[in-house]
């Protein structure tokens, strides 16, 4: 912690940036270039924080978020996605009272279940609303997902989904253009 | 709600670094439109190891994902008064849902102390327990996916 040169140059770049922002409205257009990934919408985006107005740290986050990452092997496409041990189902509207044993008695019928978490919420404690369920097999897991999607588990109804998908979610507006990359309000009408 | 539309656009980034002795050291994790999630865990302490894993998720999971968001209410606040990022750490957390963008940053948060003596308790208390429930959220999926310990 004492041996943090170098760093400090980093963090007054933002002053910098702050000055600037007063200057130049040219580069107000681009400031919020903070991912190609998030620039589809048609509509203006209302923006709020101060992560718009430092520009420094976009490029460290591009470069930190443009290598590579390693992935299962998987063929793109539709359907679920295999994990590295079996399979995984999410369970979702899980009442906040419910125990590991309530969902082992639902979903262990339908195979051995390898794995559960049933995270709690970190401010009250109580079960944060869903679980993650590691089945084996395939089939099994597609059996508690037919079996118990919309079903109904401590009063509450629950969902029961896949957690991982094979390739990219279908959005239904079509291909957005990802080359609109300015989303400053004050450029739309 | 921001959220009633689950159509909606919706991108989540946090990170949580620093700069240091050793290198920069930084967890950092994102949602895309497109359902992929990317978690990048750069800790050169004793092994310079850099895990950088993606996974597309399925559509409930980043509905869930959204509802936390939206639960917690973090898109109403602000964080003009929250502690700056400073040499000990910088944290951001970055969402877009339908038409609403928040890019918040501020300095690492050891403990409820910190919050609490700050300048805007109530907004970063919610800060600090929607990251606290995000982390926990990627770190089970990415465990159960690739069966390695986040941390």
């Amino acid at each position: 912690m004492a041996d943090i040169e170098g760093e400090a140059v980093d963090f007054e770049a933002e002053e910098d940036d702050l000055m600037d922002e007063e200057v130049q409205e040219d580069e107000r257009a681009h400031i919020p270039r903070l991912k190609s990934a998030i620039a589809g919408g048609a509509a203006p985006k209302k923006t709020k924080g101060r992560g718009f107005r430092e520009e420094a740290h976009v490029d460290d986050r591009n470069a930190r978020l443009s290598g590579r990452f390693d992935s299962l092997d998987s063929h793109g496409g539709p359907g679920p996605e295999r994990s590295i041990e079996g399979w995984i189902i999410l369970v979702t509207g899980v009442h906040e009272e419910a125990q590991e044993d309530d969902l082992h008695n639902e979903f262990g019928e339908f195979g051995e279940i390898k794995n559960l978490h049933l995270n709690l919420d970190r401010r009250t404690g109580f079960v944060k609303g869903y679980a993650l369920i590691e089945y084996e097999s395939f089939e099994e897991a597609q059996k508690a997902i037919n079996a118990m999607d919309g079903g109904e588990l401590l009063t509450q109804l629950i969902n029961v989904d896949w957690a991982f998908s094979k390739g990219p979610i279908r959005r239904k507006r079509g291909g957005s253009p990802r080359s609109n990359r300015s989303r400053s309000p004050r450029r739309r009408y | 709600m921001a959220d009633a539309n689950s159509s909606d656009e919706f991108y989540l980034r946090y990170y949580v670094g620093h700069k240091g002795k050793f290198g920069h050291e930084f967890l950092e994790f994102e949602f895309r439109p497109d359902g992929k999630l990317r978690y990048a865990n750069n800790s050169n302490y004793k092994n310079d190891t850099m895990i950088r894993k993606e996974v597309f998720l399925s559509p409930s999971v980043i509905k869930e994902c959204r509802r936390i968001v939206s639960d917690s209410e973090i898109m109403k606040e602000d964080d003009n008064s929250w502690p700056e990022p400073d040499r000990v750490g910088r944290q951001e957390l970055e969402i877009v849902i339908g038409n609403e963008h928040i890019s918040f940053t501020t300095s690492k948060i050891g403990s409820l102390m910190d919050v609490q003596t700050s300048k805007d308790p109530e907004g970063l208390r919610i800060f600090y327990y929607l990251v606290q429930d995000l982390k926990c959220f990627v770190f089970s999926l990415i465990s159960l996916h690739f069966k390695i310990k986040p941390i």
